[in-house]
This record gives C-alpha cells, structure tokens and sequence, in this order.
C-alpha cells in the first residue's frame, strides 16, 4: 500500500519536474534577428553571434573589467565580481559572484548579450554551463603585454569602440617603447617576484616574467615552464635575488624567511607593488612596469 | 607468556639499533639530496644557509613527525584493539588541522595558539570517534571506521567552509599544507615536536604493559590490576597531543600510523613494549623518505608530502581491509 503511494507520488513528481524544465526551456530562449548580428571571434578562436551594438556585458574577471572600462564602455557592464574594484565606477555594478565562484543564476537573470571570461580565471566547465543558458562567452587569453594589446583591441571591436581601443593601445606602446629605451643598456638585475609568504612565485608562462625583461631585469625563476608555482625554499635562497618585487597585499608585505640573507634584503632592494596591480593582465599593468622599472633602475628615472 | 626470556630481549634490542640505524643512514641520505646540489667538503656562506636553515630543520621535523604520528598510530590500535585505527582516518587529524586553522584565523599573531589548538581539536575529534563507536557489544572494525569517517568528512566540511571565507591568497598556502606539507619547517617547529616526540613516548611506553593486557580483553586487564579508565585517558591524550604538535607544523601527513605499526607487528610481533618504539623509528624513517621523494622529483617545485604517503599508505589499507 504504502509502496504504491510512494510510487505515485514519485512519477507524479517526475512529471511536474519535467514540465518545468519544459517551459523554462521554451521561455529562455533569446530571440535574435540574424541580419542585426555580427560574428566576433574571440582569443581561443571560437567564434560567436553578438548583437550589432552590445550593451548589456558580464565580466567575471577584475582585469576584463578593467579592459572594458579601459576602452570606454565600462556603462555597458551589467555585472561584475566582488574583486572588481577599479575604476571606481566598477564598484557600483551588481556583483555576480567572486572569480573562484560566479553565479550562474545572477547572470542568467542579468540577460548578458556577452560574458567576458578569462582563461586565468579556469572557468572551462562554468563556460560550458553558460553556453547551455545560450549566452555567448567571450575568452580572453592574457599571457604576454602583446596579448593584452590584442585584448584591448578586442574589447573594442566587441563594443564598436575600435578608434579607443587603438589609442589606448598606442598610448601604452609608447610608454612601454620609453621604458624599455631607458633600461635597455643597463644590467639585467636577478629579481625574484614574491606572490605570497610561502615563496608562490612566477614561471616562464606568466606575464611578469616578460614584463621583467622589459623593465631591465631577469626573473631568477623563468626556467620553470609553468605560470605559477611553490618554489622549493632551497632554490628561492640558493637564487639570492638582487631586487625582490612583493606584490603587495594585507598577507604578504614583507620579504619571507628565506630571503633574510640575500643581497635584496642586504641592500634594501626590497619593493612593494600593489597585488591587483601585478595579478591582473591589464592596461594598468603598464603602471606595474614602470614601477619595476623604477624599482631595478632607480638611477635611469 | 614467556616474553621476558633473554633470547627475546637480544632480539628486540638488535631490531631496535638496525632501525636506528636505518634512520641514520635515511636522515644523512636526505641530506645529501634536494633541489640543491651542496659540495659538502667546502660549503660556501649561501650552502651552508641552505643546508642549516632550510634542508636540515625540514628533515628533522619530518622524522619527528613520522615518529610521532606512527607511534600515536600504533597505540591508538592498542587501545582500541583494532589494527585500522589511524589518526588521519579517525579524523583526528583533521580536527587538529581545523584547530590549526581557527588558531591561524582567530590569534595569528600568537604562533603557540597553533599547537594548542590544534591538540584541542586532535582531542575532541578523539573522543566524538570514541563515543560513537562504542556500543554494549564492544567496538567493531566497521563501526570505528565508519565513525572516524563521519567525523572526519563533517570536519573537513568545515574546514572548507573556512578555506573558502578566507581569501585566495591565504587559501593557496591552506591547500598544500593540508594535504601534509613539510616546506615550513623551522628550527623552532623542530624543538618543539622533538619535545613532545620524547615526552610522547615515555609517556606511552609507561602504559605498553598495561595496553599489552587490554590486548587481551578489558576484563582481564582489570583482573591484572589495570586502570582502565586511567589508561585510556592517557593513551588518548597523550596521541591527541602528538597527532596536534604535528598537524600543527606540517598539515594532515596521512597514513603513517597505520602502515609503520603494521609492518612493525608483522617484524616483531605484538608486543606493544616493541612495537610502539620501534614505530616511532621506522615512522620517522618513513616520512624523511617520503619527503625526500616530495622535495625532489620536480624540483624546484614541490609535491605535499602528504600526497606520498597517501599514495603508498591507501593499496596497504585496501589490503588489510581484504585480510581481515
């Protein structure tokens, strides 16, 4: 008796579920007319339908945002992650989440024409869900100050903002041609980049260590052929840096351990920059390198 | 029972000095390899650094710890008369990496608060696994474990709660130390865990007979003359605190305490006069190779420590949980 009960409560359940599922299927769908749309194609090379003029974007990472706001279409973003807190004007956008953890929900709601990802952010399995809510998903892949020009460009394109994009673009060519002219003769100093307390630091794949080239210096970890990783302790003190950059943040502001006798720390060659600043592949990270400029070269600027 | 003949003795003592020994040939095998080559005939001022500073305090401490959770391991099983008794696996190192992590977030600047912490949640995780395994009929293999495991899942439901309120920075140093990570040993982690290693282990040695006859059955142990309640208290404390001072330093290292007891037992049988010293040998031994193994494959980056016991302790606990 019992059974039976169990049973037809179970099948009836199972009918309501899917009849729900049904018509949200029916409703999600965003009508779009073909002849007002135009292909992008985005950094992985995966190309995707936007509306001629895109003014509802979602960006879930605080260096696209910064991207975004960079070429001048930061009102066109609908919603951001809590670490997006440059410009000022980012603060005020509904937040979607943090970059470890978005919210699938907020973002269907905010019904995006585009969704902004980074492949820093590993959010491959996140942008297969949103592509099943039928949101277009553009991928940025920011390994190197040339990617993050053609990002910019990128965004410009997107948002139909292109005379910006190239400006900008051109703006920090011309300040990075200026740094890499000052310090172009100079010595190459041995500078380790000190990510967090427990010597994480930089690999041959991330960013800064270019950016490290180009401010006249030598990361004394690009061998390893990984962006980030745990250097063994014995290798961080056996590196013995000349210039040791923080990157600055309320956990990590002063040199580890390890470093307490090498010449960095000897000779007070021991700088602090702003973590959101060196974390994020953004026009900013132009200000990041002329402060590791300034902090290898002080006598060129 | 004719454990106290003289032929008995020569033997525990000759298996005694071969793991001393054993140890002291790992300890210096350890030293002359890392991420590092050293020319050890003339060290230059940066190898000596790496050698003092770094590499030495870390191999020490590993062995303190191998030491300590081997031989909490190994009496926890004579207490509990159940040969899969293990700290990692009972959760009680889990609620020493939680107290670890409440102490980290709550009194960072105090770096003592650690260890206490971590010996209060040791010993709570204790005695939650203890009181719900224990029924009128005895405690069962099945229902221990099954006990550790709800303990030690609704731990780390907390302890990911946590991780997950902190912030990404501090997150990333949280995730390799709980998986047993020795790379922050200092000189001063050292001292502290051969303190508690040393007082550990007198202390549990004192109570070898009377763990001998609860071996055999509580009731004879009384009938012997055996507190039971005392022991117990003892045992319990004594390996919380062990399990704590090491969770403390270098996370959760699993499966130590049930693999070196076993392969002791298999050696020397059960008497625990032996087996629990010569655990906490061969436990240290253990690790210092494991961690070897974890500072050297792909130098300079590291593997946790943890992930290596793990990866050599779980086949043997799958086979012993065949066996019985």
């Amino acid at each position: 008796m019992g059974n039976l009960r169990l049973k037809r409560c179970a099948i009836l359940g199972l009918l309501f579920s899917v009849g729900i599922f049904a018509s949200c299927k029916s409703t999600n769908v965003v009508p779009t007319d073909v002849s007002q749309t135009r292909e992008v194609v985005d950094e992985l090379g995966r190309k995707i339908r936007l509306p001629a003029k895109v003014t509802r974007a979602v960006s879930l990472a605080p260096s696209l945002t910064e991207l975004v706001f960079s070429v001048g279409a930061g009102d066109r973003l609908v919603g951001v992650t809590t670490y997006c807190n440059y410009p000022a004007d980012a603060k005020k956008i509904k937040k979607i989440g943090d970059v470890l953890k978005p919210n699938i929900e907020n973002i269907v709601a905010l019904k995006p024409q585009v969704v902004f990802v980074s492949t820093a952010s590993q959010l491959e399995a996140f942008t297969k869900t949103l592509e099943q809510q039928n949101i277009k998903v553009f991928v940025t892949n920011p390994n190197s100050l040339e990617h993050i020009y053609k990002s910019i460009e990128k965004m410009g394109e997107v948002f139909g903002e292109k005379e910006n994009a190239e400006d900008v673009v051109t703006n920090l060519r011309k300040r990075v041609a200026k740094v890499e002219e000052s310090t172009k003769n100079s010595e190459k100093i041995k500078t380790f980049v000190q990510l967090d307390k427990s010597t994480f630091t930089i690999g041959k794949d991330s960013f800064l260590t270019d950016l490290i080239e180009k401010a006249g210096g030598v990361s004394v970890t690009k061998e390893v052929s990984t962006p980030y990783f745990k250097i063994s302790k014995e290798r961080a003190l056996a590196s013995n840096p000349a210039v040791i950059i923080i990157s600055e943040s309320p956990d990590n502001n002063t040199p580890s351990e390890v470093f307490k006798n090498s010449s960095a720390v000897k000779n007070k060659k021991v700088f602090k920059i702003d973590a959101d600043i060196l974390s994020r592949p953004s026009p900013r990270i132009v200000d990041g390198l002329e402060q590791i400029a300034k902090s290898l070269h002080p006598d060129k600027f | 029972m004719k454990v106290h003949s003289s032929e008995f003795r020569a033997q525990s003592l000759r298996v005694g000095v071969g793991l001393f020994g054993l140890l002291i040939l790992v300890i210096f095998g350890a030293i002359s390899l890392g991420s590092e080559s050293l020319s050890f005939l003339e060290l230059t001022k940066l190898e000596s650094a790496i050698l003092y500073d770094v590499r030495l305090p870390r191999i020490l401490l590993g062995a303190c710890v191998g030491g300590s959770l081997a031989i909490a391991g190994a009496s926890l099983q004579a207490l509990l008369r159940n040969p899969l008794a293990e700290p990692y696996l009972l959760g009680v190192s889990n609620g020493a990496a939680l107290g670890t992590m409440l102490a980290f977030v709550f009194f960072e600047s105090y770096e003592s608060s650690r260890s206490i912490l971590a010996f209060a949640g040791a010993a709570l995780a204790t005695v939650a696994v203890y009181q719900m395994a224990k029924s009128r009929a005895g405690m069962s293999v099945e229902r221990l474990i099954l006990s550790g495991v709800i303990v030690m899942t609704f731990l780390s439901s907390i302890i990911i709660l946590l991780t997950t309120l902190l912030d990404a920075t501090k997150l990333r140093s949280f995730t390799f130390w709980l998986l047993g990570d020795l790379s922050q040993a200092t000189k001063g982690g050292f001292y502290l865990s051969l303190a508690a290693l040393i007082i550990g282990s007198i202390i549990l040695l004192s109570q070898a007979r009377a763990l001998n006859l609860m071996m055999i059955g509580e009731k004879d142990a009384f009938d012997f003359g055996v507190e039971i309640a005392r022991t117990r208290l003892v045992v319990f404390a004594t390996a919380a605190a062990l399990v704590g001072v090491s969770v403390a330093s270098s996370g959760s290292v699993g499966f130590v305490g049930l693999i070196i007891p076993h392969l002791v037992r298999l050696a020397v049988g059960s008497d625990n006069r032996n087996v629990l010293p010569f655990s906490a040998l061969f436990g240290a031994s253990f690790v210092v190779i494991a961690d070897t193994i974890a500072r050297t494959v792909i130098a300079p980056r590291e593997i946790p420590v943890g992930a290596i016991t793990a990866l050599i302790g779980c086949p043997l606990f799958i086979y012993l949980l065949k066996r019985n």
